[in-house]
């Protein structure tokens, strides 16, 4: 027979699923099913939408293109001060998104560090653009992509490349043909993951880029200006995020959140 | 010499300090204890470790400075590293296709190796599908596949089944044989070494202590371990067919009886190897009566005791050691000089026939 386990943790357990499941069961209890459909077709949510997907796919390409070299880096490279690269590169996962925001205005604002010289040189201005809101998707996403491709390049056996070298394949060879091919899993969990994390950034994207409709606007920024004015409306765009996010972690159900097959 | 080096290697207290030199078609086993830096050597060797000093020259082209992709060298570890996510097939094309070959090529002549070399395995099975001792077979085929001019083997039976170590056995002899170049196997089994390599280099805490043919170095052991090492004995010879199902090995040393091997034509065969195991050996004070096909008379040469075993060396023909307790050396008051008779059975002799894969060994 199974020994019973103290009542006081099963009531603190159950709490803490209450915590998470509550609100979205009650999002769906208060979905308004009758003019669903013409809320997510009507003409602001289905610029947001378009922006959403624009704005997180480039995002989760940047942050793969950018995150995955940065990561052979960090598993491979030996020099000092690696660790504390490391651990600046993915900082943006705890950073206050609106401090995200801020950095960003600091670095790439019109007066930003770079922003000015970008705006002088190119005339090019990042903020209250879509590309600028797709710079604040993917400063978020991309320590997502390092850390994951990180762990999968560090767990991979070393002999392979050295097996690889031997038998004649020059460095970038070796890890397109054995080194990507092996650590492909964790490449696509992060990628996944960076995806979802774009798909629902908030803080850095309206301190940033601003909140545009059909430039930066995305699905969160719409939620969260819906909700002032059309209460319904917004819990029916959220639905709709809701059901992104689980198709996400059934995505990922075997190879990341579980840990185990 | 294709290949000359000198290799200095210094890891904390340890210092490696080896010099090689292999002919062409030469294989030389480099034998030696855990940690007695024989896989330190063949890293320096592929390039994928760097010495602290010392010199490497492949075909008179100094290749110590150069990455491990473009040394020429055929590498074949333990655990065969086969590349997972690709076929076995793509495995064996992995070193032409790296050098630009095109894939047609490439798959092509993948497919001939694995033929030769691994007929019983799928080309186009997943590595983790297969057995030990066919991840070897096709770990030998890929580390030929890129044309090295070295080829070097680290334990390449160690992982592999007793069951399917004599034909892989046989293979890698055959294999190295044919190999146009220099090849070193690394290992630290002498039954292997002695069967496999025509040499021997013997490594003791990074330093060579002696080299030579496996008979030269069973006859004269320079050191102790050396003698621990190639206690089995090691006979080479023509085998001739005797009466059913026996053979006569004969031996510029003299001859024994042995089983003759399953699958080998009933015919005059030359270039036979076969070892026996000293413990195989039975050593009598009396003519011993009874089955043994091989009975030999002789004098003790040497003794040597250990705690509860001893080797004692006999100057029968051909000449023997055996493995006998230490009670039997006090019973039969076994000492240097005393006139023994030695007997052994004939299915106890290994064989290591050219080109037959149903060694009994």
């Amino acid at each position: 027979m199974r020994r019973r386990l103290p009542i006081a943790v099963l009531v603190l357990a159950l709490l803490g699923g209450a915590v998470v499941v509550v609100p979205v069961l009650a999002l769906a209890a208060r979905v308004p099913w009758g003019r669903l459909l013409d809320t997510l077709t009507g003409e602001g949510a289905s610029a947001a939408l378009r922006v959403s997907l624009e704005v997180s796919a480039a995002a989760t390409v940047l942050s793969v293109l950018l995150g995955v070299p940065l990561a052979w880096v960090l598993a491979r490279a030996q020099f000092r001060g690696r660790s504390l690269v490391r651990a600046m590169v993915v900082l943006p996962i705890v950073l206050p998104p609106v401090v995200a925001g801020v950095g960003l205005l600091a670095a790439l604002g019109r007066r930003g560090l770079i922003g000015g010289w970008l705006d002088r040189v190119f005339g090019v201005q990042l903020t209250f653009s879509t590309a600028g809101a797709i710079v604040a998707a993917t400063f978020v996403s991309m320590p997502l992509v390092i850390l994951a491709a990180e762990a999968g390049f560090r767990g991979l056996d070393p002999r392979y490349e050295q097996a690889a070298a031997v038998l004649g394949a020059s460095p970038g060879y070796t890890l397109r043909r054995v080194v990507l091919p092996m650590a492909a899993p964790q490449l696509v969990a992060g990628a996944v993951l960076a995806w979802a994390r774009a798909l629902g950034e908030f803080g850095a994207t309206i301190t940033f880029a601003g909140n545009l409709q059909g430039r930066t606007q995305t699905l969160s920024l719409l939620v969260f200006q819906q909700l002032q004015t059309d209460p319904e409306g917004a819990i029916a765009l959220s639905l709709l995020l809701v059901v992104v996010s689980i198709t996400v972690l059934v995505t990922l159900r075997n190879r990341w959140i579980t840990g185990v097959g | 010499m294709p290949l000359r080096a000198a290799i200095r290697v210094r890891r904390g207290d340890h210092v490696i300090d080896v010099d090689l030199d292999v002919g062409d078609d030469e294989t030389i086993a480099l034998l030696g204890r855990n940690g007695a830096g024989k896989t330190t050597v063949l890293e320096v060797l592929a390039g994928l470790l760097a010495a602290d000093g010392g010199h490497i020259e492949l075909d008179e082209r100094a290749i110590h400075e150069l990455p491990p992709e473009q040394r020429g060298v055929g590498l074949a570890l333990q655990d065969a590293m086969l590349f997972p996510r690709m076929s076995v097939r793509e495995n064996v094309a992995f070193p032409m296709r790296a050098r630009g070959e095109p894939a047609r090529d490439a798959r092509g002549r993948a497919t001939q190796l694995l033929r030769a070399l691994a007929p019983a395995v799928d080309p186009d099975a997943d590595p983790a599908t297969l057995s030990g001792g066919e991840r070897q077979r096709v770990s030998l085929a890929r580390a030929l596949a890129g044309a090295p001019r070295l080829l070097l083997l680290d334990e390449p039976l160690a992982a592999v089944d007793a069951s399917a170590r004599p034909a892989l056995r046989a293979l890698l002899r055959d294999t190295l044989a044919a190999f146009d170049g220099p090849s070193i196997l690394v290992t630290h089994d002498p039954v292997e070494a002695m069967t496999i390599a025509d040499r021997l280099v013997l490594l003791e805490d990074g330093h060579v202590t002696q080299t030579g043919t496996p008979a030269e170095v069973r006859n004269h052991p320079a050191t102790r371990y050396a003698a621990d090492l190639v206690g089995v004995n090691l006979f080479e010879g023509v085998l001739e067919p005797a009466e059913s199902g026996a053979g006569t090995l004969r031996t510029s040393q003299g001859d024994i009886t042995v089983a003759w091997p399953d699958g080998l034509p009933f015919a005059v065969t030359p270039g036979v190897r076969a070892t026996l195991g000293p413990a195989e050996i039975a050593v009598h004070a009396e003519r011993p009566e009874g089955s043994p096909r091989n009975v030999f008379h002789g004098v003790v040469q040497e003794v040597a005791a250990g705690a509860s075993r001893a080797r004692v060396r006999l100057d029968t023909a051909p000449p023997l050691v055996a493995e006998i307790t230490s009670g039997s050396i006090d019973r039969m008051q076994i000492a240097v000089g005393r006139p023994v008779w030695a007997s052994f059975k004939a299915v106890e002799v290994r064989l290591m026939v050219p080109g037959n894969e149903s060694d009994t060994l």
